[in-house]
């Protein structure tokens, strides 16, 4: 498959999380990444598709290499799901409307170099994440 | 990938579970099940979780092992959590998860002393 350039997986059952993890992992060790981003990345990876499987029921999680000034691999996490009501409380570490800890969103942000978050009410959510390779 | 097998030996009083390099939340659930069973059936006082080969810990993970050692704690039982990676202590600290109050060890040779010398201190009192 062409995972060292991107892919895309559907996310509507628990297993997808763990394959994931694995697609991610992939993809980041095959640009470059060392340990303790790869780590950073695959976390943020589980912690965004459990929100798809939890929050929306379904999603799709999509990866490709940005290439420019720098290289880096970007995420993003698209969902048909219930929207977020308050994103900047959703963004408040602690703060959840589930069962979870309410430090998916705002402990993935601290992983990455950069996260935008799009969210309607009713329409659904799509979260970008972006590691940059250090140079 | 499905690695229900969690393996539970028992040393003494001790119980030592290896938990599976990459679980799915379906195993991680029933870790903490058969853990607090196993520690009933075994009448065990310490429990070492060895999470040395595991790649990456989120926050369902960091909850469900907080509230086992919360459990095993009702039980009369001591964790230690052993074997965490350096990347992992990374990203765990940095996602905004706290482990706190759970007992730590390098390795479960270090986390066997620690616990012989706790249940010895607890086994004096009167």
């Amino acid at each position: 498959m062409n995972s060292h350039h991107g892919g895309e997986m559907v996310i509507d059952n628990e297993n997808d999380i763990v394959m994931a993890r694995k697609s991610v992992r992939e993809a980041a060790v095959a640009l470059g990444f060392g340990v303790t981003d790869v780590t950073r990345i695959v976390t943020a990876a589980s912690e965004l598709t459990r929100n798809i499987y939890v929050y929306a029921g379904s999603g799709v999680m999509r990866w490709h290499t940005l290439n420019g000034n720098a290289t880096g691999l970007e995420l993003v996490f698209e969902d048909h799901g219930p929207g977020i009501a308050d994103l900047s409380l959703a963004m408040q570490p602690g703060y959840t409307t589930g069962k979870g800890l309410g430090m998916g969103l705002p402990g993935s942000k601290r992983l990455m170099d950069e996260m935008d978050v799009h969210s309607e009410i009713g329409q659904g959510t799509t979260i970008r994440i972006r590691k940059w390779l250090p140079r | 990938m499905a690695n229900g097998n969690i393996s539970v030996i028992k040393i003494k009083d001790i119980l030592l579970v290896t938990v599976p390099s990459d679980p799915d939340d379906m195993t991680v659930s029933q870790l903490q099940e058969q853990v607090l069973y196993a520690m009933e059936r075994h009448s065990a006082r310490g429990l070492i979780l060895d999470i040395s080969t595991v790649e990456t810990i989120d926050s369902f993970f960091a909850r469900t092992v907080s509230e086992t050692v919360k459990m095993v704690a009702l039980m009369g039982g001591l964790t230690v959590l052993t074997g965490m990676r350096a990347c992992v202590a990374v990203t765990t600290t940095q996602l905004g998860l706290s482990l706190d109050k759970t007992l730590t060890a390098l390795d479960v040779d270090r986390a066997m002393e620690m616990l012989a010398t706790a249940l010895d201190n607890t086994e004096g009192r009167t």
